[in-house]
């Protein structure tokens, strides 16, 4: 008999956060943290060499609410694998990153514990149900990140957070009804799995098929999030710890982009009318590279401006999605996962040099090369991955997309790429360039250098970000297996 | 005949003679003893309608005294509903009330009060349904006011007194009237009468008029709420509890029996009243609860909100929806009576702390409350998320099924408008996390009361029970809208 691999990886986290909580030290707390954040890393590398990522590798699977055909049932696949590696990588370096907390750490690392469980059952359920309430359990944790642990403004920003992405929830909770309840009056047969109701889908009724696209559309555009639903991110993200931006930007608005191509990818070509729907993403999907690539040029704070890149970067996975054209998919998700690394860097960056420097507004720094020169090499690795240096992640990612965008999506592609990518090599270098280098601000005062946990986490970022910019098979042919069975099953 | 169904309400009406009795003649220092007997008691009569199976089946387990009162899988599945939240706020109560020479009064009206929320529940005439409301109600106004010495809670127990008395008049009209159209009071017959012969509109809607007025009293729908949130703020915390958990359901079981069962030929008025009364319901409840600054008072508006959302169900009018709406009923029981318990675990550390502290319920009294008392304060954190819907709580099941059975039956803009309620109640749920979890203590450390730890945990348990593993309770609850024709 084989081990439950997948809910093992779920429930270790929890128990680990049981622990956190109760633990009355704060060492006890950081090192159970670790570890228990470091097992599913583990079991997760278990797995990789067991998949065959072109089918859904279903694990476990039991009836949990018989009558309305709720089931508890997680898998792995091609599409899935990559993103749950990543949360496991994420975790575990960010809770090394933020070793040093010293306010309620025990309860701090208790809630990114939890944080990596709602992120990982995401990754990994196969009910609708499920899937739905590991949805909004991600909130739970990252609300109390935001509002005890946050700067200035956590409270507007922490129920702006929550609200709003409650909201959208529960607009695809709409969607998902609308499945569900269609799909019953069918065929009879209560059932909330994910691939089953899907596959109903292109049976539906004209009338109600737009209704459920756009409604869990919505749902998962606002987690990316796009423009013009992304008014809840800036605040989020300046406002929370730097633990807290990295879990929101690497992990939960990927949850957004999986949504995309584990639910919409399949239904996309069945819709009504696919042509109007697909330009109406595309415009999204451009507005969101070109508008966020534009909104963080004009920040003068670090962290906002690294907020909008997300926007901006985010919007090349749904470029990525719409397209429809297997090198773009799999670029898409390279994109969700190269960004998840990178922009952990970005993050990590700007809560050092608050930290060491009491301020992130670019023009009160400067020349801060000289205090703080091991924090500005991996933050110059990290920004030139971001803005697309070839022999890093990031640059295998937007290529992909583009090169393959181009067969379907011609004009939006050129939009792209003379709106969007001079001007986000623009605002990463000038903003490394007077943050940086330069003269030194002498009002600054006192600087220090990052502590060596936080120097180990982010060198580790940085190399898996040259290793997958290198050598990308790794994840890319686990991907591409994934986007060739969703592209094939949806007869495209 | 097998008169065994009917042990759990001989229990309850027994201990109640017994603690009443004998509060007469034992001293103060063993008369907690009697809130612990009362516990037992009705632990003893949930064990018995949990083991004797009448939840997980359809059919009518009996009906007695001349076809007036009915065991059936509805009745057994309310009667646990006020049996569980009467043992949460007993449990609680041991502790709030162990020096009060009046104990034995307040545990035997709490019994009796029970106890007439359980012939409510198992009525199958309207004489009968009448007798347990009046029982029900008269032992709760008497309960309202049981802290003399507040004029709050005096005031609380008039104002609940005599809209009370108003309302079950203007009830018993609408009875009455149903009476005179149809010949019987059994509401089986009514139904059968109706069926066959048809009803006049003009009675018809007088009939629905004076009903729904005279139900949505206890049930505080707007615009009958008017004595909730008075009441519940001055009435002592467990009171409250019980009249938002266990007294207002019992505004609902009535009007299952009434409305669905003998006016079911009216149902398109029945629908088209409570799809009005459903919106205005939630909405005025969570507006009006954003800016309260008692959190007696907030629970109360929520209460009302919550209330709207239950009346969904009357709405909507399919099987799943009524399985919907009394599995919200059953997780709605828990979570406020549970809120209700920790906010009178708050105030009453306030008072052994200091006897003269004014507004003890305050909002800003629950600042930084995860310090000083971090038991209530996380058990107060898991009630307003399941209130607020969160999962996996109660109260997410419910709402999702709710909200679903609403989807499935095409009411896309009712759900509309609940679901930016949900999103409305958040805003205050999260307030009081904020209180409790973010801002700095506002006094020392307290000592939590271990009886009221253990009213919540009990709460607590239900909460995740019906949260993580609905199934048995969603099949009883769709048992209990089986035996009323749906």
């Amino acid at each position: 008999m084989s081990l439950p691999l997948i809910s093992l990886m779920i429930v270790i986290p929890l128990i680990g956060a049981i622990i956190a909580f109760i633990s009355k030290t704060r060492n006890q707390a950081r090192y159970a943290a670790i570890i228990a954040s470091i097992i599913p890393l583990l079991i997760t590398v278990k797995m990789y060499f067991q998949l065959d990522p072109s089918k859904m590798w279903v694990v476990e699977s039991y009836d949990w609410i018989p009558l309305a055909g709720i089931k508890y049932a997680v898998g792995v696949d091609g599409i899935s694998m990559p993103l749950i590696l990543l949360a496991n990588i994420v975790i575990p370096l960010t809770i090394l990153f933020a070793f040093g907390e010293t306010k309620q750490a025990s309860k701090f690392y208790g809630l990114l514990l939890l944080e990596q469980v709602g992120v990982l059952g995401v990754f990994s359920s196969l009910d609708f149900f499920m899937f739905y309430i590991f949805w909004e359990v991600t909130l739970i944790p990252m609300y109390f990140l935001i509002s005890i642990w946050g700067g200035p403004r956590k409270n507007y920003a922490a129920i702006k957070f929550f609200i709003y992405t409650h909201v959208a929830s529960l607009v695809m909770l709409l969607g998902i009804f609308s499945l569900y309840f269609t799909a019953l009056a069918k065929t009879g047969v209560p059932s909330f799995d994910i691939a089953y109701l899907i596959g109903m889908y292109s049976g539906f009724d004209p009338a109600i098929k737009d209704i459920i696209f756009f409604a869990l559309l919505f749902g998962f555009l606002v987690k990316m999030p796009a423009v013009p639903f992304h008014t809840w991110l800036p605040d989020a993200h300046v406002e929370a710890p730097t633990a807290g931006s990295v879990v929101l930007a690497a992990l939960l608005l990927k949850m957004g982009g999986y949504g995309l191509f584990r639910v919409m990818l399949p239904m996309l070509p069945n819709t009504t009318n696919t042509s109007m729907i697909i330009t109406v993403i595309a415009i999204i999907a451009v507005v969101s590279i070109v508008y966020g690539a534009f909104l963080a040029l004009a920040q003068k704070d670090l962290k906002k401006m690294v907020a909008y890149s997300s926007i901006s970067h985010m919007g090349y996975v749904t470029l990525g999605f719409v397209s429809l054209v297997p090198l773009s998919v799999t670029g898409a998700m390279y994109q969700q996962f190269s960004h998840g690394l990178i922009t952990c860097i970005l993050f990590m960056s700007c809560g050092i040099i608050q930290h060491g420097a009491h301020t992130r507004i670019i023009n009160d720094l400067g020349g801060l090369v000289k205090k703080m020169p091991k924090l500005t090499f991996l933050m110059l690795g990290g920004f030139l991955a971001s803005l697309g240096l070839p022999g890093m992640s990031g640059f295998i990612a937007e290529f992909t997309i583009l090169a393959g965008a181009v067969t379907t999506l011609y004009v939006y592609v050129l939009i792209a790429v003379f709106g969007g990518i001079a001007v986000t090599a623009a605002y990463h270098l000038w903003a490394i360039q007077r943050a940086m280098f330069g003269v030194f601000n002498e009002k600054l005062g006192d600087v220090h250098d990052m502590a060596r946990y936080e120097m180990i986490s982010m060198a580790i970022l940085l190399l898996l970000v040259i290793y997958f910019g290198i050598k990308p098979d790794l994840v890319w042919d686990v991907m591409h297996a994934g986007a060739n069975m969703v592209l094939a099953g949806a007869n495209i | 005949m097998n008169y065994s169904p009917l042990i759990p309400e001989l229990i309850v009406v027994l201990t109640g003679l017994i603690v009443v009795f004998f509060g007469l003649f034992l001293p103060l220092r063993v008369k907690k003893g009697l809130g612990c007997i009362s516990a037992l008691a009705l632990i003893a009569s949930i064990v018995y309608i949990l083991k004797s199976g009448v939840l997980s089946t359809s059919e009518r387990a009996g009906i007695y005294f001349y076809e007036a009162y009915a065991i059936d899988s509805l009745s057994q599945f309310f009667k646990l509903v006020f049996l569980a939240v009467s043992l949460i706020v007993v449990i609680a109560s041991i502790k709030r009330y162990e020096n009060n020479k009046y104990q034995d009064e307040y545990y035997g009206l709490l019994l009796f009060a029970t106890f007439g929320m359980m012939i409510v529940a198992s009525s199958n005439d309207l004489v009968t349904l009448f007798i347990g409301f009046e029982l029900a109600s008269m032992s709760t106004y008497v309960l309202a006011g049981f802290d003399k010495t507040n004029p709050k809670s005096l005031e609380a127990a008039m104002k609940y007194f005599i809209i009370g008395s108003v309302s079950s008049a203007i009830m018993l009209f609408g009875l009455s009237l149903l009476y005179g159209v149809t010949g019987t009071t059994n509401i089986e017959g009514i139904s059968a009468y109706i069926a066959v012969n048809g009803i006049l509109d003009a009675a018809g809607i007088a009939i629905l008029v004076f009903l729904i007025a005279g139900f949505a009293f206890k049930m505080a729908l707007v615009p009958f709420h008017m004595w909730a949130p008075d009441t519940y703020e001055g009435a002592p915390t467990m009171i409250s509890a019980m009249l938002a958990a266990g007294s207002k359901k019992m505004g609902f079981v009535a009007a299952f029996k009434v409305f669905i069962v003998a006016l079911i030929a009216l149902r398109l008025d029945l629908q088209s009243v409570f799809f009005i009364l459903a919106i205005i319901t939630m909405t005025y409840g969570n507006v009006v609860a954003i800016s309260q600054k008692s959190i007696k008072r907030m629970l109360a508006y929520s209460s009302v909100a919550q209330a709207g959302y239950i009346a969904m169900a009357f709405v909507i009018m399919t099987p799943l929806a009524m399985g919907a709406g009394m599995l919200y009923i059953l997780s709605h029981a828990f979570m406020k009576s549970g809120a209700f318990i920790a906010v009178g675990a708050v105030t009453h550390m306030m008072w052994t702390r200091n006897k003269n502290v004014e507004n003890a319920d305050y909002l800003k009294n629950f600042a930084g409350l995860s310090q000083r008392a971090p038991y209530t304060a996380l058990a107060m954190l898991i009630f307003v998320f399941a209130l607020a819907g969160i999962p996996p709580t109660a109260g997410f099941v419910s709402k999702f099924f709710l909200f679903s059975s609403a989807i499935q039956a095409g009411y896309i803009a009712l759900v509309v408008v609940a679901i930016l309620n949900s999103a409305v109640s958040l805003y205050y749920y999260a307030r009081i996390v904020k209180y409790m979890y973010v801002l700095p203590p506002a006094g020392e450390t307290l000592k939590e009361p271990r009886a009221y730890l253990l009213a919540m945990l009990v709460a607590i348990i239900a909460i995740f029970a019906i949260g993580i593993y609905p199934a048995p309770f969603l099949d009883w609850a769709m048992n209990a809208a089986a035996t009323i024709g749906m």
